[in-house]
């Protein structure tokens, strides 16, 4: 979240006598020349537009940036304060080299383009709206300038700027590094690429997102939402500390297969129905998912202190919670899903594999770790209740402070229009058939899975009978012990 | 192993059942889509983010956004009451509050990104500032409707009387240009100087401005004393024309209390509070009082008009107008800030289609909605004047089906 940075008021700034005196000496000198801004505070909030355009044997690079966000760079005036429309081409072809040109990195299959010509600049009125497609941009910046007719506040213009980089072919695959993040303290860069084929692709990066392939192959895709995968849920607090939940109880990695694998499962495809537009557009949505977040490591914790048949079937009430962790990755997802190409299905795959690999190495970290805690620091019962209250401790704040944000949305019924009662009735069906063929596989191989059943060493969540059929399946076990 | 089979059929015959009903509902729901669709908006309870500084709003009387979808509002910190500026007092009194200054811009998550505002050296500030406007340049336009003078500020309770702020004649008789960091650029007019409604240096309470893009012309709705729309150049402040009601001359004859059952007035009444120009050409003027808009073309030709809840007394029911965002503008948002709603009109044939909102503090109600404007994506945003003294967010939601004429609060709820 960006906190508010303000500006100097101009209108109702009331400076001392010294300090215009100190103003009037240092600003006198600067009058005698001809007119020009200077340097500026880094504007709050700038939206730069592109378009990039491969065609035979140049790319055209075509941008739009807002003028006061090029800080260093005189502009020449008029009156109090105008841009010279005149007299500005110089400036603005200065403000491109430097603020953009020299900013922006492009790729052909992986080589580094030489730097850019610049075809065209042209100053705009902030409501010109020919940056709404390609071609009126293109028209746009070889059309009529602007004159000094028009009388416009310097910092109130846009510049408008046409590059072209010499390519080998346009059927290449290009990349894109715009390292724009200086130009204000945030920077939303909206860039659509029209590749050969006509098609339109469109990214919106926050800031500086690193090199951007434009035209992934599959596979660099998913090597890309591997990572995203991985990186998320080891930053992801709450998923962490729902996974350590699921841990305490099962501390060998074959238990916890079929627990792990319903969450996985679950996730999938709350994430590939989201990512599809199939999830519900409520805007408090995303706050109700994240109470049911919070409120499945409180339920997880009070299940691992209470103990029972709860833990047993852990990987059923797993897969429910998966359900709604899988809508806090999409949330997670949702803006770089831009980055997939025309890979989508794969990159989420792989979004998962990485969430995968991510949990793996959690739980092979965590498995010893509680191994040895439970052996030489606390009992495995006591110790078992104290860190799953720590847990319940965290999930219960995370959940009242989450609730009270969801309290925000009072709760209205929707109409019950046909649209929505078709909808109801097609997730019903869905359910249905999962549900089923749960239940089937569930039936027909049993005994595939040991289906979750918790460390025997605690013989309060264990009755008799079960305990000799874990220890039969733990004697199978490499390394297990009882 | 029967019972098995029981369960399957059973099983398949719901799923079949199910997979059937949804779609002959989604056909039915395909029909009803096909008949009088409008505009759909849920109120964001979220938008926008807390102010800093302990910073209050007070009537809120103007909304405005630019080419960047920055939203800029108009306040009046004097309306707030002694306890709320606690903290502007010498020394504070507590650690809480004080009047935001009078202009602030936000960006589109709602965060406050800059303010300014206040008298300063060159030009006179408004006793009462009234509606803002940022042009097809950048440009910010500021009107006033303050009577007395900036010394004395209004008194708590002339400046909770949104039409008459203040005591004795009209002072702000004047509309400034600055640029959107507060620089001072223009001001047309002087306050106290107004000699009535074909004054042609002089307004008389402007309310709105528009700036239209093709001529460079400022538009003015004047106001609350004069009775007219008026016309200048953008960037000389020169004169161009102006017409009252009909596209007659103005006149400032007393047309008394407003009666719904005698015939349409022949001229505005006070305020004349809007004056919106459609990318069509036609100018769209509210005149509160009437309960009416009034079109006509840029040279004062009036084309038609609309009555708008014609059995409002009072404040009138035609506060405010914004297009919304299709190239053809297919739909008015009128701002009624006396029945508390937002309507939604046919451009073309002025008709209300629908509308939303109700009284009350809540989130998607209304106290006193003033001005309205839309953004880039369609997404609508109001201030409250009165003791409304805020500024709301209502998302976009896409075309739905028109089923209520009053939709009442529009809480966020499942799009369609």
């Amino acid at each position: 979240m960006k906190s508010p940075v303000f500006r100097h008021s101009s209108a109702g700034s009331s400076g001392t006598m010294r300090h215009l005196w100190i103003a009037a000496f240092v600003v006198a000198p600067v009058l005698m020349l001809p007119r020009a801004s200077f340097a500026h505070d880094i504007p709050n909030d700038v939206t730069v537009q592109a378009f990039v355009k491969p065609a035979g044997e140049h790319l055209n690079l075509l941008l739009r940036v807002p003028l006061n966000a090029m800080r260093d760079t005189e502009f020449p005036e008029r009156g109090p304060g105008y841009l010279d429309l005149e007299r500005v081409d110089s400036s603005l072809r200065e403000a491109a080299s430097v603020w953009l040109a020299d900013a922006i990195e492009l790729d052909e299959d992986n080589v580094r383009l030489p730097s850019p010509r610049i075809v065209d600049v042209r100053a705009s009125l902030p409501s010109d709206k020919s940056f709404a497609s390609y071609d009126e941009a293109l028209a746009h910046v070889a059309g009529p300038r602007l004159t000094n007719h028009v009388q416009v506040y310097w910092n109130q213009v846009m510049l408008d700027v046409l590059f072209e980089y010499p390519i080998h072919s346009d059927q290449s695959r290009f990349s894109i590094h715009p390292g724009l993040a200086r130009l204000g303290l945030q920077v939303i860069t909206a860039l659509r690429f029209i590749p050969t084929n006509g098609t339109v692709r469109a990214f919106e990066f926050v800031g500086d997102p690193g090199l951007v392939r434009l035209d992934p192959h599959w596979y660099q895709a998913a090597l890309n939402f591997v990572k995203l995968g991985f990186f998320h849920i080891l930053d992801g607090t709450d998923h962490l500390l729902f996974l350590f939940c699921l841990v305490i109880p099962f501390r060998s990695l074959r238990k916890l297969i079929p627990v792990v694998t319903s969450f996985t499962v679950a996730h999938s495809i709350t994430l590939i129905a989201s990512a599809y537009n199939l999830a519900p557009d409520f805007l408090w949505f995303p706050p109700l998912i994240e109470t049911l977040i919070a409120i499945s490591i409180v339920y997880m914790a009070l299940e691992n202190i209470v103990g029972g048949v709860g833990v047993q079937r852990r990987w059923m009430i797993t897969f429910g919670f998966g359900l709604v962790h899988g809508f806090g990755f999409s949330f997670a997802l949702r803006q770089t899903l831009q980055f997939a190409g025309s890979h989508l299905l794969a990159s989420l795959l792989s979004f998962n594999v990485g969430v995968e690999l991510g949990q793996l190495l959690v739980l092979v970290l965590l498995i010893p770790l509680l191994h040895l805690f439970f052996r030489f620091a606390v009992a495995e019962r006591t110790g078992t209740i104290i860190l799953s209250a720590l847990v319940a401790h965290t999930g219960w704040h995370w959940m009242i402070d989450r609730g009270e944000r969801l309290r925000q949305f009072p709760f209205a019924w929707p109409l019950l229009t046909d649209a929505m009662l078709a909808s109801a009735m097609h997730w019903l069906m869905v359910v249905l058939i999962i549900g089923g063929l749960v239940w089937f596989l569930a039936k027909h191989w049993p005994l595939k899975f040991p289906l979750g059943q918790p460390s025997p060493r605690d013989p309060l969540q264990m009755d008799s009978t079960r305990i000799g059929a874990v220890a039969n399946s733990l004697e199978t076990e490499p390394g297990g012990k009882i | 192993m029967k019972r098995n089979l029981y369960i399957g059929i059973a099983f398949v015959t719901v799923v079949i059942g199910l997979g059937a009903g949804s779609i002959l509902l989604e056909k039915r729901a395909a029909v009803e889509a096909a008949g009088t669709q409008a505009p759909r908006f849920e109120v964001d309870p979220m938008w926008p983010k807390p102010l800093p500084n302990h910073w209050l709003l007070g009537m809120t009387i103007g909304v405005s956004v630019d080419a960047q979808d920055h939203i800029w509002i108009i306040h009046r910190g004097a309306s707030l009451e002694r306890m709320e500026n606690y903290l502007a007092a010498n020394p504070p009194a507590s650690e809480c509050c004080m009047a935001a200054p009078p202009v602030l811009e936000f960006d589109e998550e709602g965060n406050l990104i800059g303010h300014w505002g206040g008298p300063g050296q060159g030009y006179d500030w408004p006793v009462s500032n009234h509606g803002i406007t940022v042009d097809y340049k950048g440009n910010v336009w500021i009107g006033g409707n303050g009577r007395g003078t900036q010394v004395a500020p209004p008194t708590q309770a002339a400046a909770l009387n949104e039409s008459q702020p203040g005591g004795g004649p009209f002072n702000d008789n004047m509309v400034l240009k600055f640029t959107q960091d507060g620089k001072f650029l223009m001001q047309i007019g002087h306050p106290g100087q107004s000699k009535g409604s074909n004054d042609l240096e002089n307004l008389k309470g402007p309310a709105k401005m528009f700036v239209d893009k093709d001529t460079n012309e400022l538009y003015v709705a004047d106001g609350y004393g004069n009775h007219r729309i008026i016309v200048f150049d953008a960037d000389t402040g020169k004169y161009k024309r102006h017409w009252g009601a009909y596209g007659h001359k103005p006149d400032d004859i007393s047309l008394g209390p407003y009666n719904p059952d005698a015939p349409p007035a022949p001229q505005f009444r006070n305020p004349v509070h809007c004056t919106e120009l459609a990318n069509d050409g036609l100018l769209y003027v509210c005149d509160r009082v009437n309960d009416r808009i009034q079109v006509f073309k840029k040279d004062g030709t009036f084309v038609k008009e609309a009555i708008i809840a014609k059995r409002t007394l009072g404040d009138g029911s035609v506060w405010d107008i914004a297009f919304s965002k299709d190239p053809q503008q297919k739909y008015i948002f009128l701002a009624d800030g006396s029945n508390e709603k937002v309507y939604i009109i046919v451009r073309d044939t002025l008709e209300i289609l629908t509308s939303f909102g109700d009284g009350g503090r809540q989130p998607g109600e209304f106290y006193a909605v003033h001005s309205i404007a839309t953004d880039s994506k369609g997404n609508i945003f109001t201030t409250e004047t009165y003791r409304g003294q805020r500024v709301q967010k209502f998302v976009y939601k896409g075309m739905a089906p028109v089923t209520k004429k009053d939709q009442g609060v529009v809480w966020p709820k499942k799009a369609s």
